[in-house]
């Protein structure tokens, strides 16, 4: 089998706030160098299952394993790179140039006295030049467009040398180019240097050839091991409540 | 222009003036960042409560305003933290409650006198060698303790949660910054005044905002122009005999507004 390393190992997780179910009993694995989508209607407890694996929500039952551990005991975060939702609507009066933004991701890892090592930026200078943002980087970040806004927050993600990336409708507010690239970037990432992704998305018909497991949640978690010929579009209209259609993207290789 | 530091008390008042306008500066920049702007204000009057006890129980007002302040603040961020009330809500109920027991105390104690408007209005004039000492060792204290964490704070400042999900201790990191701007704020109300520390904290750092330019040049323009109203601010209440912090709040007014003009789009 070809993963074999679990780095999520969630159990019978629950989130019931004032009394309503957000999620109820989800148990799911997820595996080192998986690229996993997870869908499912807004208000469906997608973004709180996130939050519950990087510890920002406590379930209410069951418990989250990061490689192996209770996420108490779980120091290095460094690991994990994260994009949040609408990560790309920045605050434009906020005083950060690219490169500011980018070293946030290392800031967690800096030395003693608070510097930054050589090594240090070298892997910022690394992250910048994988998303192309190296040109960028003393540029307001508000004064960008939202594709380059998006490119920064995934260089963030990827200066501490991430093993996973977590990504969180990372494309609102970005126009359908900026996405295409970012959809091939995303393949790149876990093809090449084997990040681990799990992405929250809406697009899972552009995606459907990239993803080896897909997620479904609607407070429950339904996986699908064959991602282009599972969801049918029974499935999901159900999953959605809405009449819904799978759009393929035909890709053209010349 | 130099005979004004022919004197001894106006040498002391500049060097007071110059450690309150860097730390003023840099703490207020965190705050701005983190939409704090009126945790000043808030901490300054806890402050004043702290100095009202400590004038109605004899006891050197400045050691309590700093333990009110630090209690106040701890608060303000528990409350913040715990139970997501509105963060501006939390500091207007706090701000007016403390006034509020600060003039029932002194009136009470019938301590309503000149030491307790020295502290409402500052009394830089009056700052003596002793003061400069705790000043300038406490002020060094919180400088070392904002430049070392400066880089969490920042990033905190920006996104909290994506600080937090990268393993930085960001609950313990929001107490230390209130903590360090409780202290620094209860080492300056003596000099600049409750009123008037939160001006010199969060209008500099607004100022500097209007460049649109990186973290480290906002950091060093709000500290220029913090600095540069303090001197002005004092020179100019020696040479027109002004109230010294209400001339240097009316200094940074006037770098604000030039600021706005001079970066409108």
């Amino acid at each position: 089998m070809k993963f074999v390393v679990p780095i999520f190992d969630i159990k019978n997780l629950s989130f019931v706030v004032k009394g309503q179910t957000i999620l109820s009993n989800i148990s799911l694995e997820i595996f080192c160098s998986e690229y996993i989508a997870i869908i499912g209607p807004n208000g469906g407890g997608k973004t709180t299952l996130i939050r519950m694996l990087l510890g920002l929500e406590k379930p209410t039952g069951g418990e989250v394993r990061i490689y192996g551990k209770k996420l108490s005991n779980f120091k290095e975060w460094h690991k994990i790179g994260y994009v949040p939702q609408r990560a790309a609507q920045i605050d434009s009066s906020f005083p950060a140039t690219v490169l500011d933004i980018v070293k946030m991701g290392i800031t967690s890892q800096r030395g003693i006295f608070g510097t930054f090592s050589k090594l240090d930026m070298q892997l910022v200078n690394d992250a910048m030049l994988k998303m192309d943002i190296l040109e960028l980087k003393d540029k307001m970040v508000g004064t960008l467009s939202g594709g380059q806004r998006q490119r920064v927050m995934i260089a963030r993600a990827l200066a501490s040398k991430p093993e996973i990336l977590i990504l969180d409708e990372p494309n609102t507010g970005v126009d359908v180019a900026s996405q295409k690239n970012f959809y091939a970037l995303l393949r790149e990432l876990n093809k090449k240097e084997g990040i681990t992704i799990v992405f929250i998305t809406h697009d899972i018909g552009v995606i459907a050839d990239d993803i080896a497991r897909l997620f479904t949640i609607n407070q429950k978690a339904t996986v699908c091991n064959n991602p282009k010929q599972a969801l049918s579009c029974e499935e999901m209209s159900e999953l959605y409540g809405i009449d819904a259609h799978l759009l393929h993207v035909h890709k053209h290789e010349h | 222009m130099l005979e004004m530091f022919e004197y001894d008390f106006m040498q002391r008042a500049f060097l007071a003036g110059i450690i309150i306008a860097v730390l003023a500066s840099i703490s207020g920049t965190f705050v701005v960042l983190k939409r704090y702007s009126l945790i000043g204000e808030t901490l300054a009057h806890s402050a004043l409560l702290g100095v009202a006890i400590g004038l109605v129980a004899e006891y050197n007002p400045l050691w309590s305003a700093v333990v009110f302040a630090v209690i106040s603040a701890w608060l303000i961020e528990y409350l913040r933290s715990r139970f997501a009330l509105y963060s501006d809500a939390v500091l207007a109920i706090l701000l007016s409650g403390s006034l509020a027991i600060a003039i029932i105390i002194v009136s009470l104690g019938g301590a309503f006198n000149n030491s307790l408007f020295s502290y409402l209005f500052g009394s830089i004039l009056s700052v003596s060698s002793n003061d400069i000492v705790v000043i300038g060792v406490f002020g060094a204290i919180s400088l070392a303790t904002l430049l070392f964490f400066s880089k969490e704070f920042y990033f905190i400042a920006y996104d909290e949660e994506v600080a937090k999900t990268s393993g930085i201790k960001v609950n313990f990191l929001n107490f230390l910054l209130v903590s360090v701007v409780a202290i620094i704020i209860a080492l300056s109300i003596r000099v600049v005044g409750s009123l008037l520390i939160g001006a010199l904290m969060i209008i500099p750092t607004i100022a500097a905002l209007q460049f649109r330019v990186g973290f480290l040049k906002t950091v060093l323009i709000s500290l220029m122009f913090s600095l540069l109203s303090v001197l002005l601010g004092m020179t100019l209440s020696f040479y027109f005999s002004l109230p010294s912090g209400a001339t240097i709040v009316l200094c940074i007014i006037v770098i604000f507004i030039i600021s706005l003009v001079a970066n409108r789009r």
